[in-house]
């Protein structure tokens, strides 16, 4: 008995003590509710210093926005934000995306609680979210109707003729010239170039025979197997595998589809002749021994981890999909193994079209939302931003902080000042990228010669060229990596397709989904086939793709095609 | 006390007829109050916002009253079954929770039993804590441990296969369907084998020593101990699992598991309700075919927990209700 | 005689052995993905790309855990996160076994319903759209009790799973117990207080354990319904956070040429997740040995019992 009434008083004692926490947690949350708005500001960028001090402040303002991204989120103290609250009076309480966007704007809208302020997505537009903006740009953002004139058109909704979001990318002032290039193309390492004394690679042919031949000559990197040529198809990240074709038939980056320049008409590349050949090749080349086997069932990191490893030679992506493979070959010291982008055409005689000018970036940036109370006073918040002072501070940081300015006016960083753009931690607390990758911008060359940001800059460009680099660019001539491809010609006005939107849960998107799942399930099987089945598998996948209601795809795509052709020529 | 005044109280037989739900409820009334609380919870928070099932007959536009969309009618769940994959996918998803059911079932018991025969509370308690820790990892990270642990690169399991001389060269593990269930019901065993280990050994914990001492008496060794006094000790808190576990069939034994492990080569092993349902549902906008799906696995782990339930009952085990 | 006695001898031996053998591969193989997260926690992120960290950092660096408390938000959320789960677990472990013990009442009228409502929960959900439409009416949003009362993963006040556990052990004590204190006069209440909760120490350790955890790893309902409100913030928001900031760069395929200059980061991805993945399961992992001892109190109250 004594136990059980031991364990009776443990129990009423547990009791208690829940009772009693459960309660104070309750006052607690009740203490969150009354306090809940003040401290919810005050938690906000830069509310803690510097509040009171100077007299001739604007008014302040507080703008709430949401970032349909997950960061770099700044710090509390971020020296930017700091800035922008000091001289313009303007915070800007952010919230980032975490989880699902699907998820998180799907009970944003269903709940009708929107921010004031918020970046692009389709189905904000189809809920009636957002507020058409042309008016207010005309009659309070001379800066921004000057920003946006030339492309005013294509801002427009293809639905009802508004224009609701501001393109954050895409707008250019002066020469359009860019060193670096990060788009798709074939790449191969630095080292296979060097080995056969800086060959002319155009064609499929030249650029296998060559990773061949270094394979043969060199089976082993660093003492583990060479890899001829690797790729990837994991998740979202489609295009190494589906892409090529489209390219390599000397057409630009439509996505899916390839678009004649003079009828404006989108057809499949997808399971066509047009792909047939790129698939057959790499068919060949399995057999060889020389493309990766493990390719198309590897994740992401295995992938990274490959490339970083030095021992592929070759591979089909976008470089920024694998950039942090090739910083890793940098930092180990083994720029030789750092790639050159080429742009491979089936036919020599075709002209090559992987790069492109840069094009407005639709259903992009900011958007202003039906909750917001002021939305005047935000769109001249934007407007000030897009001018040059703060575009400078944005991209370049501050004058004598992160910058100086050389004796011919162009600016200048220090090796320090460089270095510390690679740190994260650094940039959240210094800088404000995220928010500036949304906001509307001013590319290309300021008025007083330099660039947008220091990536483009020339000075800065070849100030961070490794000795290989110089090598590589003078054997073949060029200044830049760029000069790897053909000038682009004038955009096509309906030019790119992939931009279009194919209407959340349509018949087109589905097509488009199924699209992607049979590309993923028979091209692997094709490539890793024996020569002699290859066909049989391909005739499945063209058997496949027929039943897929491509109709329904293509004739959304068209119709914003012939949309674009007739409203967005000036 | 009260029970008996009040059992005196109705003695007349036909009243008590009439009145004794009533003073049921006066006797219970304990119990009423100690659970009907928790009740109107459960009521409020998961069956108030069922009216949410409305949208598997629409499509369903978020920004718009669920009474302002478009109906469908049967439309989403047609283009669930309709199309040429749905029995692959169900086959693989039943196929995917019954291997790691009865793994992690098996498996887990018996490292409760083994655990249970190490008598240093320590040493027990020490591998106990390490062999559940797998359980807080995220399956990014320990499927990406699997894919390199099973890569033809310098993959560890290639490799010790090699040198055993049990295969001649590394074998693409990931990329031959064949294969993927019985790595997916392995993954699922060694992320969660010690977190699935806690409930039996709690269970254990309870076995009365005096079966044990008795059973000693008789002369048992440590197997028939095991047989006739820990398992059917356990018994209950298994068969009430399995009933459980038994309703989740169409849950695939996971979803991060098979979306991060999948690939295009695979698809045909590795594609379960959830994927299929997450790439043409939510990732295209369409929230509506996720309702009906839901609504679906609803209906048949009902039809799945009646069945179990009943069959418990015929062989007089612990059952649900 | 004798040779019975070594055999008897030799059997727990040989049986031991093995079982510590076993143990010990078990110990090997679930220790080392965590001993290899660890390990990439500490190793420089753009190193830890080429692969070939298994137990020992290659590289060290603390950038990745720099990285992680840099914001200084995860101090603050740490706070929330014990309290939601202190919070969270004593309530729900309380009202699970309350009701688990009515249940396991073979007289109790409302028995059987009662155990449908509740096990039928389980094998179905209502959607995120719907539920988020009951948070809002009930003015929960951006609330502390949202994290206590929405049921969503591992988390909630009441869990079916937990309480047919419970209940399942409930039916394993013997009823002479609670028929005793009946006859001593002990209403329900009280007989479940005095007589059932004491004995039901090991099976509430358990669920106990797994409320903790729910409540702890969960991030969901931050994610969706207090996610505008900083001070609510939790341990494994914060960290989500993070997470989806490092692995972010770039998501958009298509984008031009010019526009993904900003995509790559020296903290990758899988480097700052490992760091993440310390941060946040280091504290949890130290309630399990808290709650183990509980387990053999079973046994001690078995010898009672008689």
């Amino acid at each position: 008995m004594g136990v059980h009434a031991r364990k009776a008083a443990f129990g009423l004692l547990m009791l208690i003590l829940a009772i009693s926490i459960v309660a104070s947690g309750c006052s607690k949350s009740g203490g969150n509710e009354a306090s809940g708005e003040p401290s919810a500001s005050s938690s906000s960028p830069a509310a803690s210093s510097g509040g009171s001090s100077d007299a001739a402040k604007p008014e302040p303002f507080e703008i709430s926005v949401f970032m349909q991204d997950p960061g770099p989120i700044p710090t509390d103290d971020n020296r930017i934000y700091k800035k922008i609250k000091d001289e313009l009076g303007v915070t800007l309480k952010e919230e980032y995306l975490v989880g699902d966007a699907e998820q998180k704007l799907g009970v944003m809208i269903a709940g009708g609680d929107y921010p004031d302020m918020i970046t692009a997505n389709t189905k904000l537009v189809a809920a009636k979210a957002v507020i058409p903006l042309e008016d207010l740009i005309e009659q309070y953002a001379p800066n921004l109707k000057k920003h946006y004139e030339k492309v005013w058109n294509q801002m427009k909704d293809p639905g009802d003729g508004h224009i609701y979001w501001l393109p954050n990318y895409g707008v250019y002032q002066g020469e359009y010239k860019t060193t670096q290039y990060y788009g798709p193309a074939f790449f191969i390492q630095k080292a296979v170039l060097k080995e056969f004394g800086y060959p002319k690679v155009r064609t499929l042919d030249e650029y296998f025979k060559l990773i061949e031949d270094y394979k043969a000559k060199y089976p082993e990197i660093d003492g583990q197997p060479t890899i001829g040529f690797s790729s990837l198809a994991f998740d979202w990240r489609d295009w190494p595998l589906r892409n090529a074709p489209q390219h390599l038939a000397g057409h630009p980056n439509d996505g899916g589809v390839l678009v004649d320049p003079n009828t404006n008409v989108a057809t499949l590349y997808e399971a066509t002749d047009v792909a047939k050949p790129y698939y057959k090749k790499l068919n060949e080349e399995n057999a060889k021994g020389v493309v990766d086997k493990e390719a198309f069932a590897q994740n992401f990191d295995q992938y990274l981890a490959k490339i970083a490893s030095g021992r592929v030679l070759g591979t089909f992506d976008q470089r920024w999909n694998f950039q942090q493979g090739e910083d890793s070959l940098i930092s180990q010291g083994k720029p030789e193994r750092a790639y050159v982008a080429l742009p491979l055409v089936y036919d020599p005689n075709t002209t090559d079209y992987y790069m492109d000018r840069p094009v407005l970036n639709l259903n992009n940036g900011f958007g202003i939302t039906v909750n917001a109370k002021d939305p005047v006073k935000i769109i001249q918040f934007l407007d000030t931003i897009i001018q040059e002072k703060w575009q400078k501070l944005l991209s370049w940081g501050e004058e004598g902080v992160d910058y100086s300015v050389g004796p011919n006016g162009l600016y200048v960083r220090t090796p320090e000042q460089r270095k510390q753009q690679e740190d994260v931690t650094w940039k959240q607390a210094n800088k404000a990228d995220a928010l500036y990758r949304f906001l509307p911008k001013l590319e290309g060359k300021y008025p007083d010669g330099n660039m947008e940001g220091p990536g483009n800059q020339p000075d800065e460009f070849f100030a961070n060229l490794k000795d290989i680099d110089r090598e590589v660019l003078s054997a073949y001539g060029f200044k830049t990596w760029t000069d790897f491809f053909s000038p682009p010609p004038e955009n096509r006005i309906s030019y790119p397709a992939w931009s279009i939107d194919l209407v959340e849960g349509s018949p087109a998107k589905v097509a488009n989904q199924k699209l992607k799942d049979l590309a993923f399930k028979y091209l692997p099987k094709a490539i890793l086939s024996k020569p002699d089945g290859f066909d049989k598998v391909w005739d499945e996948y063209v058997q496949q793709v027929g039943k897929v209601d491509t109709k329904a795809y293509l004739d959304r795509v068209n119709e914003i095609l012939k949309w674009r052709q007739d409203n967005w020529s000036n | 006390m009260q029970s008996s005044v009040q059992t005196k109280d109705v003695s007349p037989q036909p009243v008590r007829r009439t009145d004794s739900f009533w003073i049921r409820m006066v006797r219970q009334r304990q119990l009423i109050l100690m659970s009907f609380p928790m009740v109107i919870y459960v009521l409020i928070f998961a069956y108030v916002p069922i009216w949410g099932w409305l949208m598997a007959f629409q499509q369903y536009r978020p920004g718009f009253s669920i009474l302002n969309q478009k109906w469908v009618g049967w439309y989403q769940f047609r283009f669930l079954f309709e199309d040429e994959n749905f029995v692959r996918v169900l086959r693989n998803t039943v196929a995917m929770s019954l291997i790691s059911l009865v793994l992690s079932f098996v498996t887990a018991i018996g490292l409760a039993i083994l655990l249970n025969e190490i008598k240093k509370t320590g040493i027990k308690r020490l591998i106990q804590t390490i062999s559940y820790m797998p359980h807080f990892l995220s399956w990014v990270i320990v499927t990406g441990l699997v894919s390199t642990a099973l890569s033809t690169e310098d993959g560890i399991v290639n490799v010790v296969l090699m040198k055993l001389h049990l295969i001649n060269e590394p074998i693409l593990w990931l990329g031959e369907g064949k294969y993927f269930w019985g790595i997916v019901g392995a993954s699922n065993v060694w992320k969660e084998v010690g977190w699935n280990t806690i409930i039996y050994l709690a269970a254990i914990a309870s076995v009365d020593p005096s079966l044990y001492e008795a059973a000693e008496i008789d002369g048992a060794g440590r197997y028939r101990k095991i047989r006739n006094v820990t398992l059917p000790g356990i018994k209950p808190v298994i068969v009430i699992l399995l009933i459980l576990n038994i309703g989740w069939m169409l849950n695939g034994g996971g979803f991060e598991i098979q979306y991060f492990l999948g690939n295009g080569q695979v698809v045909d092993w590795s594609e379960t309700i959830d994927i299929f349902v997450l790439k043409y549902g939510l990732k295209i906008g369409n929230y509506s075919l996720g309702v009906a799906a839901g609504i679906f696995k609803t209906a048949v782990s009902i039809v799945l927990l009646y069945a179990a339930n009943t069959i418990a009952k015929r062989l007089g085990e612990e059952r649900l209700i | 005689m004798n040779t019975a006695r070594r055999g008897i001898r030799t059997e727990p031996l040989i049986f031991h052995t093995l079982n510590y053998l076993f143990m010990a591969f078990i110990v090997v193989v679930t220790l080392y993905p965590f001993l290899n997260t660890l390990a990439v926690s500490f190793n420089s992120g753009l190193d830890t790309t080429r692969g070939g960290i298994y137990l020992w950092p290659r590289i060290w660096t603390l950038k990745n855990y720099d990285a992680v408390f840099v914001t200084g938000h995860v101090f603050h959320a740490f706070g929330v996160s014990v309290a939601r789960t202190v919070v969270g677990t004593v309530a729900g472990v309380l009202l699970t076994a309350m009701v688990a013990y009515t249940i396991s009442r073979k007289e109790f009228m409302f028995r059987k319903p009662i155990t449908l409502i509740f096990v039928l929960t389980m094998y179905f959900s209502a959607g995120l759209i719907p539920s988020y439409f009951l948070i809002k009416d009930l003015n929960l949003l951006n609330t502390f009790l949202v994290y206590i009362l929405f049921p969503g993963a591992g988390a909630g006040l009441i869990s079916a799973f937990n309480m047919l556990v419970v209940r399942t052990y409930i039916h394993s004590l013997p009823e002479s117990l609670i028929e005793s204190a009946k006859i001593d006069g002990a209403g329900d209440f009280r007989v479940f207080v005095s007589v059932v909760l004491p004995l039901c120490t090991p099976v509430l350790a358990t669920i106990a354990l797994f409320v903790a955890v729910g409540q702890w790893n969960t991030w969901f309902d931050t994610f969706i319904f207090a996610s505008s409100r900083q001070n609510l913030s939790t341990l494994q928001y914060e960290l989500i956070k993070l997470l989806s900031s490092a692995t972010n760069s770039n998501s958009n395929p298509n984008i031009s040429s010019s526009q993904a200059k900003d995509a790559a980061s020296m903290i990758t991805p899988l480097s700052i997740r490992a760091a993440i993945t310390m941060v946040a399961s280091i504290p949890i992992l130290f309630v399990y040995p808290f709650l183990q001892r509980h387990f053999v109190a079973g046994l001690q109250l078995g010898s009672v019992k008689e």
